[in-house]
């Protein structure tokens, strides 16, 4: 991507009344996306998030108010020239059945008059940029699994490095496992190309996953919150918004967060060959919660813990008699983390930096100690950072 | 539809033996002279007949091709054009669709008859009513397809800037393609059996060899006139079938 660019953009008042409707589909909508940020519209069908984002590009006439692309509004703009300059794409995809997904890809590129060696290689360009083997170029999207046709209608939105990106349920059809792995190569994407997004949804967990803001909206096209995903959790502005984000919100944060971003316990060490002894006054002091010894190799990285048994002969073993079960990173998604121990039925993991090397323990009391700790909500705020920042 | 071009040999064959008496007035210049099976009316084909007289049938023929070919030409020209119309202003979709299914209804002998007063014995008058038969169903066909064209994609194509004349030509009617050209085979098929009525207007064609002067049961001359009618009617189908193959890959490209 050479020539990134992306455009901050701006409701004003915008309002959507159809015509034989007495009441407004969008009312005044006010709201600012900054430049580069991927920007949320949540909320039950019927609240007009789809119509609200429709406005941007003109596919549905503002009926009173303003939408503006960086300081332009749109409804200054021819819609055709305007749409050419802004990414879509839909739920149903709509690729060109008739086009080769090279010529889907560049269909934007071709209106705008660019030459047929250029379209060729951006379309090149495009399709290695969402990972698809260049020789799908010269497939027809039929011939494309479901997954493959939405990374092409993500390229096919990119493809003249629009200002803005509107997607309206992108991932809405596709199924949970490769909806994920979208979601995930958007947003790596996304750190690539920094473009500012309109994305549609009404799934909240998608929201706070994808959002760097999250609108939450409901019917009459109003905003109850406008937030970043974090602050919506901790602190839903209505009972709306409460009610929408879930009864397992607490859970949700625990998404934001990774393992690096809470206090850790102290493990207590034990090396082969040390005296048992010293390992069990270790156990004894005030401060040390992990009630069992880590085993660690010369680098200190784990390698199992240490039982009553092990601890009653003189020296510690070298083989420990329990196994180590999880090992977590501090890299690791929180909720992940808790999945693991959960699933292992354990109280603790070690946790090890990227060379495996042992930082600290987890356990379950932590993670509950911090969601029901009222200072954790004021830490949160600066902790939070996105998965896949 | 598929019914049509059997339905149009028959009710030609039919016609033929009603029209015996009338018909006569406007074939005078025929030779209804000696027919040399006659003698042998057990015999169904007349080889040496056939082998002396098969140049009989290559001025008809290509009259024939020429009264199909111009009036499917016209036909489509017009039922396509009115199919983009009911296409734009939805409001006039059914309006068009009853006002060529009425055509298409009157019995083809009654309209070459109608048309007689105003436009004539000739090849015009068998072109006009041609034309008029293939309306309803090309028009048919291709609002049929524009129908099938998927929203998303219309939508999507709207949503990247597309014009809706660029979304018509470029999106709309490529995948119309399949249904307005099986729209022309059913066409081209069934004018090719309805053409053989063009004789009782002095419009020429296959139909001068099935009606042999004033003889109407010569059966080898109605035989291999048949026989011709059907392998154009075949050839044309063929021709249009690689058309449509050749403007729609995609279709055949369904699997890995």
């Amino acid at each position: 991507m050479s020539d990134d660019q992306a455009s901050s953009v701006r409701y004003d008042e915008a309002t959507k009344l159809y015509r034989g409707s007495s009441e407004p589909a969008v009312d005044h909508l006010s709201l600012e996306v900054p430049a580069g940020e991927i920007c949320v519209l949540v909320g039950p069908s019927g609240c007009g998030k789809t119509t609200a984002m429709r406005m941007v590009n003109r596919t549905v006439e503002i009926s009173e108010g303003d939408v503006l692309i960086g300081e332009r509004s749109v409804r200054d703009r021819e819609p055709a020239q305007l749409r050419r300059e802004i990414g879509y794409v839909i739920q149903q995809i709509g690729l060109f059945p008739h086009r080769t997904i090279s010529q889907n890809i560049g269909a934007v590129p071709q209106l705008l008059g660019w030459e047929k060696d250029r379209i060729r290689a951006r379309s090149a360009e495009l399709l290695e940029l969402i990972g698809l083997d260049p020789e799908l170029g010269d497939r027809y999207p039929s011939q494309l699994s479901g997954g493959q046709q939405q990374r092409v209608g993500v390229a096919r939105a990119l493809a003249a490095d629009p200002l803005v990106m509107l997607m309206d349920e992108p991932f809405g059809a596709i199924d949970p496992i490769n909806r994920e792995r979208l979601q995930n190569e958007f947003l790596r994407l996304q750190a690539e190309i920094q473009k500012t997004v309109l994305f549609v949804t009404h799934d909240i967990d998608e929201a706070i996953k994808m959002g760097d803001r999250i609108a939450v909206m409901r019917e009459g096209g109003r905003v109850e919150q406008y937030a970043t995903p974090a602050e919506l959790l901790m602190a839903p502005a209505t009972e709306f918004v409460e009610d929408f984000v879930g009864a397992d919100r607490a859970l949700k944060r625990l998404a934001l967060m990774r393992v690096s971003d809470i206090n850790l316990w102290e493990a207590p060490l034990a090396h082969v060959g040390q005296a048992t002894a010293e390992v069990r006054a270790k156990l004894d002091a005030a401060d040390v919660e992990v009630p069992f010894p880590l085993l660690v190799d010369g680098e200190r990285r784990p390698l199992g813990w240490l039982s009553e048994r092990d601890l009653a002969v003189d020296v510690v073993p070298g083989k420990p008699d329990s196994p180590l079960g999880p090992v977590l990173e501090l890299d690791d998604v929180m909720r992940d983390a808790l999945a693991d121990l959960l699933q292992h039925e354990t109280q603790y993991a070690p946790v090890v930096d990227h060379r495996g090397r042992i930082v600290g323990v987890l356990s379950v009391e932590i993670i509950s100690e911090f969601l029901a700790s009222p200072e954790a909500k004021t830490d949160e705020h600066s902790a939070v950072e996105r998965p896949h920042d | 539809m598929s019914t049509r071009p059997s339905r149009g040999l028959m009710t030609s064959v039919a016609l033929l033996a009603a029209a015996g008496d009338v018909g006569g007035d406007f074939f005078r210049e025929r030779d209804s002279g000696s027919l040399p099976c006659q003698a042998r009316p057990d015999e169904p084909f007349c080889f040496d007949w056939a082998k002396d007289n098969l140049d009989r049938f290559g001025t008809p023929t290509v009259q024939h091709l020429e009264l199909v070919v111009i009036s499917v030409v016209i036909g489509f020209a017009v039922a396509f054009a009115l199919a983009l119309f009911a296409h734009r202003r939805g409001w006039l979709r059914a309006p068009l669709l009853a006002a060529t299914g009425v055509l298409y209804t009157i019995p083809s002998i009654a309209f070459f008859f109608l048309l007689l007063p105003v436009t004539g014995l000739g090849k015009d008058t068998a072109i006009i009513a041609l034309a008029v038969y293939t309306l309803q169903i090309i028009y048919r066909n291709t609002m049929l397809g524009l129908d099938n064209v998927s929203s998303s994609v219309k939508d999507a194509a709207r949503g990247m800037g597309l014009t809706d004349r660029q979304i018509l030509w470029r999106v709309e009617l490529p995948l119309a393609t399949p249904e307005i050209i099986a729209g022309l085979r059913i066409a081209v098929v069934s004018t090719v059996a309805i053409a053989t009525l063009a004789v009782f207007i002095g419009g020429g064609g296959l139909g001068t060899q099935i009606y042999g002067g004033g003889n109407l049961t010569f059966p080898t001359s109605i035989f291999i006139s048949l026989a011709i009618v059907v392998v154009m009617a075949l050839a044309l189908d063929a021709i249009l079938l690689a058309i449509q193959r050749l403007t729609t890959p995609w279709r055949r490209a369904r699997t890995i």
